[in-house]
Formats: structure tokens, C-alpha cells, sequence
């Protein structure tokens, strides 16, 4: 058990890039060209590990969305083009020592021996720093580049997924954690009693095994997914260590937390294991008016074609030519993917009479996810509120504008956090397993021998 | 000449993580990849390189010992060559990624990536796997014959090229003021639908600043040679004697005019194990040290992966039995090997011929038998090399450190200044990336044409 008077909040430090508003490269201090130029991944880092962040994240898709879509403004666009995460994640672990390291990665387009060999390797690098965010790539965009027509429906990805999991986390147990000896005087290297094959063999894959590259020092590095479905979420209670979740209000993020939380015990897992974490967007002032200002500089900049192309990406009609400061048109819903967001959304824009730019400013403010503007008090007692009132076991910050806004977040709110103890003041663990609090991994192989030991069936 | 310096693990010689200065962890570490790559940027190697199979092989066959050898744990090379990226600066970095077992998107934007970080240092060994316990990780039952896996990797490059040109150098405006990042009409979908793949792309990948990143290939078959004629800006050969080199690399060379190519635009680069000392003496010892800490048992699987019958049981002081060569009592997951058995027939001869005992055909193939091995002085080193260089059998060397750091730290400082002395090789790096440094020509982007009419 962790001791309540001790919990901290974990927190993640997300770089996107340029960042997560859709008009920050336009921000005078963010190099517009930092998505390709590594110099600006090293400073993302130094700043994270400054701010004693547990991890660094980065966001994937294999491929640029939308891009023969005329009314999506993709042309406006600073996340078009960007690093292959493990690549960069890999580099960077060489320019930090402290702060855990989680790419992004779909299990859809990715083999298991191939990423498991990959993640163990950035674990190898970074010392046991490494992390996976588990994803199952919903979009065409992506399929079409891996010879495929259409996506896999829902069912299958997660299907696909959990076995998928199932084999990287049996292949992290093919060596024991002392079956590579290395003794030079006999002539030993490894110990064959501890090497184990895994002869998997499922639905989705056919792994023989074993790994060619040690254990990680982490043993299982953590993993984190994302997402709301009651599939999703049942995914996250049987493999996840960490969980992205966006939650736009607190009501809901408590019903969402009590949700997976309750899963857990059916899977042998207590409330401990799985760290839940929403991505809050902040836009921190000195004072408030400072925020607003920050906020609205940002919104400014937001060109009408680009925020009618953010509207027909979030499952919006397509607005092209009518009059953006008139009222939000009368026209069907198209559905698709955030399509309950949307509902909810154009039922307030209808009661409240919004114009078209007060609807897309509402998503490139980041309406989906918790946007906040605010002193670093205020932002602190949000998230303290989330963080002791069963809303949160800690927040994923997504920065609007890298990296002046993750510079604010570590200059002004991170202090405030730590004064308040909810946040480490120093880096106490070496890994990112403990950063987080998690239970040390163990090995299958292991346990059984043990439990064999003492006749009993584990 | 052009250098290479192999890395990975703690050498080549089988014995090499044995020795008293090799890492304790057997090299498998941040820390033992970046101080190989910056001794190699300290001698101006043109890059480091890393093999790479994507299994442990044979580790089921009891008459190989792969419990005594260092090489069945590595690190993922592309990972590793991203961390040196970022702790170097001017050496070319060269991981082997296979096309049997990856996704050309995938793989396209990782190298892209790596080019990026290393701002144009990246290279690519293109290989096939042929190997049954490859296949076996990646859902199969057997490998891929070779006809398919040649073909597959043919289309393969394609479509990493054709990925690579995604975005012209100039797509990226990123006009702060009129909020356009990019020009619609600088990228290009890629439609590929081949017979192995189907992309559409883009890249979600900047171009690599070098455009097209080098390629290397191996082998020796008339596949292979073809291959490396069409597609290769390196080859990386594995050839034991002058005669043999020099009539693979006429071969390869003379296929280039087929594809509209000069001979200047391949580089052919034998591998060489070089056991350095400053005298003949010192060399000899260092090999026979490493030798003396050869377990018989590696040894002998040594013979087993090629083609020799199990000679556990023989003394090994004793001559080499008069035994059968033949792939027939190799186990399924070998009968795969690329390695031909008439490399193995010359060996059984040589031992014949000579009267060698096992232990002595130990020292033969350990001194570099199915490559170049040489232990010498730098001089008598540095004159080899010479005379393959200018002898037509070779543009330059993927040197193959025994161990390491030790030997690697000797070619360093007694082998590269004997080279550089006598005007063989650079004293200092001529360009900032690897295609540059390798003295091979820019190449434009295919829509460049499309490009120039705009403008």
C-alpha cells in the first residue's frame, strides 16, 4: 500500500512537437521548425528532467491524417511532419538521467518481437527508463500505408492488442534476471536453465522467442494506454500501468476513475497498480489576466480556414463559406469518431447561440481535454482537487506551446505543487516504474520455480 | 580509402568478452556503443556499423554451444545508432534493418528520423533474412526462399526512396505571419501497390537531409551482386584472399554500366579483422591470447554452422578427421545458411594440405578464414590494405575489431596514422554527412524536375 500522507502525483510532460494548440508555431518564441530540428527535443528534455517530471511522452501516428481533405486546413498545420518516436526517445535518453521516456506505438501496424526488441533496448539505454504508450490506430490514414484498404474495426485492434501485449510481456521473461552470468573464468555466458522459449502461438501472432536482447533492467516496462469505451477501459484494468485519460470536467473524471479502478480487482490487481492520468492543456500567468492574455494571443492566431478544418476533423459539419461570426449553422452532423463530443458540444452551441468562431475557438482551446487558464494557485487547486477527490492519480501535461508554455508550467506551477507536497521536490527512484510507484516486475519463470519450491500452483 | 568501423558487443573473436578489459556487461550498454562510435569518430572512420538478426539463432541445437558465445544478446541497432547520434558528431552511422520482417513506412520514417537527429549521418545495411529462427518470431514456419525475399527487398527500397521524396525540400514555409506552413503543392502522395507492398503516404517525415540515405548490401551469389549493382552505394564483402577479392569486385563493378551507373558510384568494402601489435610478436600474442581463451566447445559449433560434422570427441591435438562435408547433417534452422559449403570443402582441403590438427583449424578460422583476417604490425597491416586498395580488390574496409575496446583502440593509434602517413586516408573529415564523407553524389529528389519548372 502507499502511504496516503506520502502520495505524490505523477506527472508527464507531453511534447508535441510545437505543442498542443493548433496555431503554436506561430508564437513568437517557438522555432516553427523544432519538429525536425533535434536541438529542441533536447531542450524539451533538460526543461522535464528540471521540473522532475516522471516522464517525457510523445504522441504517434504512422502517417499525416487528412491530407487530401480540402476543407481540413492540414496546410496550416505545425504536426504534419515529426521524429519517429523511439528514434528521438532513443537520442535523448543521452541528454538525461532521471526522467522516464514513453513513445508511443501501435500494436496494429507494429510486430511484437520487433517492438518488444525496440522498447528493451530504449529500457537498456535510458537504464530503466523507458515506458510504452499502447495504441491501436484508428485512422484510414495510417492503414493505407500499411497495405491496408480500410482499419480494422474496434474489436479486433483490442483484440489484436491484448495479445499483442500478452507476447512483449512474455518475451520480457525470457531471461531471468541473473541468467547472463558472463563468467569469464569458466566460460559461461548464460545459464540455459534461465533462458526461456515462448512457442506462442494465437489468434493474431506466432512467437517463438526468445528475446535477443537481455532483460530489461525495468523487467516489464510500464505500460499506458488511453481511451473511454467500456473496452478501452477494460483493456487498461488488465495491462495498463498508466492510463491517459481525457476528461473534460471533474464529474466525469471521477466516474471514469471509480470505473477502471473497479476493474482492477477482477484481474488480480489492486487500485495501486494502474496510474490514471487526464491530459490538462494550462495556460499559466503570473495573474490571471496575464493567462487570458496568453490564452487569447493564441486564439488570435487561429485562422478561420484552420479553425473550420478543426471543426470537420472533430466530426463537425464542414462551415466553408457561411459567415464565421454568425450563428452555428443548422446542418446534420456527419458522426464518426468524437461524435458523442460533438453532440454535447452543438447542443450548448445551439442554447447559448454561438457564433462559428466561438465553436471552433472552444476546440482549438483544447475543449476535449482540460484546458486551463489560470495563476499557478489556481491551477494547482484544480489539480489538487482532481488529485485528492478521486478524479486523478496525477495529470499529463500538454503543454499549448513548446516550449514557452512548459517553461511557465515548470517555473511557476511546478514549485507551487511541491510547496503544497503534492509533488517530488528531488528525483528519489532511479526508474520509471518507481517514479510511478509501481510494484517491482516480476518473472513468470521465477514465480513458478518458487511456488513449485513450495508444491504450491501459482 | 574509405573506413568502417563495426561495433556491437565486445568484438569479433568469440572469445573476446572473456579478456580482462572487456565490460562486464558484455558491452550491452549506452555507455560501451557511444565510446566505440566516438573512438571510431577519433580515427575518421567514415561510420560505424551494426549486424543485426532479429533472433537468437540456433540456440536449440546441442552441438552448438550459444551458451558460451557473446553474440546472442544485442541491443536493436537503430536505437543504438539514435543514442550515438546524439553524442557524436561527424561519423556516419550504418544499422542493418532487414526487409524481410518490416514495414518500409515504418522503417522509412525511423531512418528519417535517425538522419534528422544525426543531421545527415545515416545509412542503411539492407538485408534479407534468411534464417528459420527469424522466421519463427515473426509468425511464420520457414523463411522466405530467396527469390521472394530478393524481390521483396527490390520493392522494398522503392518504396523507402519514393517515401523519402515525400516532401520537397522547400514544402516547409512555416510563415509565422500568413500562418501557411507548408505548400500543398511540395508534397507528393506516394501510391505505391506493388506486389509485396501497398503505401500511400506521405512521409510524416521531413525529407532526410541526405536526401536518399546510402545503401549497403552483402553477398556474393549472382543475386545478390545483381542486387547490389542496381540498388547499392556500398558492399560489404566478405572475402578471404586478394584473387578472390579482386574477381568479385571486377564482377560487381563491371554489372554498374547495365543500370546506367559509373563504377565510381558503388564502393566495394571487404571486411577486415585486423589483431594489431606494434611488433609481429605482440600481434601473435594477442591472438594467441584470445585464442587460448576459446572454448573448444564454441569452436567446434563454429564448424558445425559450416557445414563440418560435430567433432566432439576428437582429440584436439590430433589431425582433422577425414570427414564428409554436406549440408545434409545440419539442422533445419541452418540449412537456410547464405554461407556456401564450397567455403567449408576449401578448409577441409587446406587442413588435408597442411596436416593441421583441430586446434590449429581452430586458429584458421578464428584468424579470419571465410573473410580477411590479418596479424601484423600497422606497417605490415597498412601494406595490405594498400595493395587491395590500389590492387582493384577493394575501395576501402568495415574493419571488424577482435575485441573491444583494446584491438579497436590499437587500429586507432598505431593502424590509422600509418594509413594516413602514407595518403590513403583522411586526416580529417571532407564533408558533414555520411554520403559526403563516402564521396558519393547528391541524389534529387524524383518531383525535383516537376520543381524546377515551377521555379
Amino acid at each position: 500500500m502507499i502511504d496516503r500522507a506520502r502520495r505524490k502525483m505523477s506527472l508527464g510532460l507531453s511534447i508535441a512537437n510545437l505543442g498542443y494548440h493548433y496555431a503554436a508555431w506561430r508564437h513568437p518564441d517557438v522555432p516553427a521548425d523544432g519538429n525536425m530540428d533535434f536541438r529542441h527535443f533536447v531542450h524539451c528534455a533538460k526543461l522535464a528532467e528540471h521540473g522532475k517530471f516522471d516522464l517525457i511522452f510523445l504522441a504517434d501516428s504512422s502517417a499525416v491524417r487528412d491530407l487530401d481533405n480540402p476543407a481540413i486546413a492540414r496546410d496550416m498545420e505545425h504536426q504534419l511532419v515529426k521524429h519517429e518516436p523511439m528514434a528521438l526517445l532513443a537520442a535523448m535518453s543521452t541528454v538525461t538521467s532521471r526522467v522516464g521516456l514513453v513513445p508511443t506505438a501501435s500494436t496494429t501496424y507494429n510486430d511484437p518481437y520487433n517492438l518488444t526488441r525496440t522498447l528493451a533496448t530504449l529500457d537498456i539505454l535510458s537504464e530503466g527508463r523507458a515506458g510504452w504508450n499502447m495504441v491501436t490506430s484508428f485512422s484510414i490514414d495510417e492503414a493505407r500505408n500499411f497495405g491496408l484498404c480500410d482499419t480494422l474495426d474496434s474489436t479486433s485492434r483490442h483484440a489484436r492488442a491484448a495479445e499483442f501485449a500478452e507476447v512483449m510481456l512474455a518475451l520480457f521473461d525470457s531471461w531471468e534476471a541473473d541468467a547472463v552470468p558472463r563468467d569469464k573464468p569458466s566460460g559461461i555466458y548464460y545459464d540455459r536453465r534461465k533462458m526461456h522459449v515462448l512457442d506462442h502461438v494465437g489468434t493474431h501472432f506466432k512467437v517463438r522467442g526468445p528475446l535477443d536482447v537481455p532483460r530489461p533492467p525495468q523487467g516489464h516496462i510500464p505500460i499506458f494506454t488511453a481511451g473511454g469505451s467500456d473496452q478501452a477501459q477494460e483493456l487498461a484494468a488488465r495491462i495498463a500501468d498508466g492510463l491517459y485519460a481525457g476528461q473534460p470536467d471533474i464529474e466525469r473524471a471521477r466516474a471514469y476513475y471509480a470505473s477502471v479502478k473497479a476493474r482492477l480487482a477482477k484481474y488480480g490487481r489492486s487500485p495501486e497498480d494502474l496510474r490514471i492520468m487526464p491530459g490538462i492543456m494550462p495556460f499559466v500567468g503570473r495573474t490571471l489576466q496575464e493567462a487570458q492574455d496568453k490564452f487569447d494571443m493564441m486564439q488570435s492566431l487561429v485562422d478561420p480556414r484552420l479553425g473550420l478544418g478543426l471543426l470537420v476533423v472533430n466530426s463537425f459539419p464542414d462551415y466553408t463559406g457561411y459567415d464565421i461570426e454568425g450563428p452555428v449553422p443548422d446542418l446534420p452532423l456527419p458522426g464518426g469518431r468524437n461524435s458523442e463530443f460533438t453532440t454535447v458540444m452543438m447542443q450548448r452551441a445551439r442554447a447559448e447561440n454561438w457564433t462559428i468562431r466561438q465553436l471552433y475557438e472552444l476546440v482549438s482551446g483544447g475543449f476535449w481535454h482540460l484546458g486551463v487558464v489560470g495563476t499557478p494557485a489556481m491551477i494547482a487547486d484544480m489539480m489538487e482537487e482532481w488529485f485528492t477527490t478521486g478524479a486523478a492519480d496525477g495529470f499529463n501535461i500538454q503543454p499549448p506551446c513548446i516550449p514557452v508554455s512548459a517553461e511557465d508550467f515548470v517555473e511557476l506551477v511546478t514549485p507551487e505543487l511541491q510547496r503544497r507536497g503534492l509533488f517530488r521536490i528531488e528525483y528519489e527512484t532511479a526508474t520509471l516504474r518507481e517514479h510511478l510507484g509501481l510494484q517491482p516486475a516480476t518473472n513468470r519463470h521465477v514465480v513458478q520455480r518458487l511456488a513449485a519450491a513450495v508444491g504450491e500452483t501459482p | 580509402m574509405k573506413l568502417g568501423f563495426s561495433i556491437g558487443s565486445t568484438g569479433y573473436h568469440y572469445a573476446a568478452w572473456r579478456l580482462p578489459d572487456a565490460s562486464p556487461d558484455g558491452g550491452l550498454s549506452a555507455r560501451h556503443y557511444i565510446e566505440s562510435a566516438r573512438l571510431a569518430e577519433r580515427g575518421k572512420f567514415d561510420f560505424v556499423f551494426i549486424a543485426d538478426v532479429a533472433a537468437i539463432r540456433n540456440f536449440d541445437d546441442p552441438r552448438i554451444a550459444r551458451d558460451r558465445e557473446q553474440g546472442i544478446l544485442k541491443l536493436e541497432p537503430t536505437l543504438a545508432l539514435a543514442a550515438i547520434a546524439a553524442t557524436t558528431e561527424r561519423v556516419g552511422l550504418i544499422p542493418s534493418v532487414s526487409t524481410t520482417y518490416n514495414a518500409p513506412y515504418a522503417f522509412a520514417r525511423r531512418m528519417a528520423s535517425l538522419d534528422h537527429i544525426s543531421r545527415g549521418r545515416a545509412g542503411w545495411n539492407m538485408v534479407t533474412s534468411w534464417s528459420l529462427d527469424e522466421a519463427r518470431n515473426f509468425n511464420l514456419d520457414a523463411p522466405m526462399d530467396s527469390a521472394t525475399r530478393h524481390a521483396r527487398a527490390v520493392e522494398f527500397v522503392e518504396v523507402a526512396k519514393g517515401l523519402w521524396d515525400s516532401w520537397d525540400e522547400d514544402a516547409f514555409v512555416r510563415d509565422k505571419a500568413s500562418g501557411i506552413y507548408f505548400y500543398r503543392d511540395r508534397f507528393h502522395f506516394l501510391d505505391h501497390k506493388g506486389d509485396f507492398f501497398e503505401v500511400r503516404g506521405p512521409l510524416d517525415t521531413a525529407r532526410p537531409p541526405q536526401g536518399c540515405l546510402p545503401i549497403i548490401t552483402a553477398g556474393s551469389s549472382e543475386q545478390s551482386q545483381e542486387l547490389a549493382a542496381r540498388i547499392a552505394d556500398m558492399v560489404y564483402a566478405g572475402q578471404p584472399n586478394i584473387n578472390s577479392a579482386r574477381s568479385y569486385y571486377n564482377s560487381i563493378k563491371r554489372r554498374l554500366a547495365n543500370y546506367g551507373r559509373d563504377r565510381d558510384s558503388l564502393l566495394i568494402m571487404p571486411g577486415i579483422m585486423p589483431f594489431v601489435g606494434r611488433t609481429q610478436q605482440q600481434a601473435e600474442d594477442r591472438f594467441a591470447r584470445l585464442q587460448s581463451l576459446l572454448d573448444p566447445k564454441v569452436a567446434i559449433g563454429m564448424l558445425v554452422i559450416n557445414h563440418f560434422p560435430d567433432l566432439t570427441g576428437y582429440d584436439l591435438d590430433g589431425p582433422v578427421p577425414e570427414v564428409a562435408i554436406t549440408k545434409d547433417q545440419m539442422s533445419e534452422g541452418m540449412k537456410t545458411s547464405a554461407r556456401e559449403p564450397e567455403f567449408t570443402a576449401a578448409l577441409m582441403e587446406r587442413a588435408r594440405r597442411e596436416k593441421l590438427t583441430i586446434r590449429q583449424l581452430f586458429d584458421v578460422i578464428s584468424a579470419g578464414f571465410w573473410s580477411l583476417g590479418v596479424i601484423g604490425t600497422p606497417g605490415r597491416i597498412a601494406d595490405l590494405m594498400e595493395e587491395w586498395l590500389t590492387g582493384g580488390a577493394a575501395d576501402g574496409f568495415i574493419v571488424q575489431p577482435p575485441d573491444l575496446p583494446g584491438a579497436g583502440i590499437d587500429f586507432v593509434e598505431l593502424v590509422i596514422p600509418e594509413l594516413q602517413r602514407r595518403g590513403v586516408f583522411r586526416r580529417d573529415y571532407e564533408g558533414s554527412t555520411l554520403r559526403e564523407n563516402l564521396g558519393l553524389p547528391w541524389v534529387p529528389s524524383r518531383h525535383a524536375a516537376r520543381r524546377k519548372e515551377r521555379s
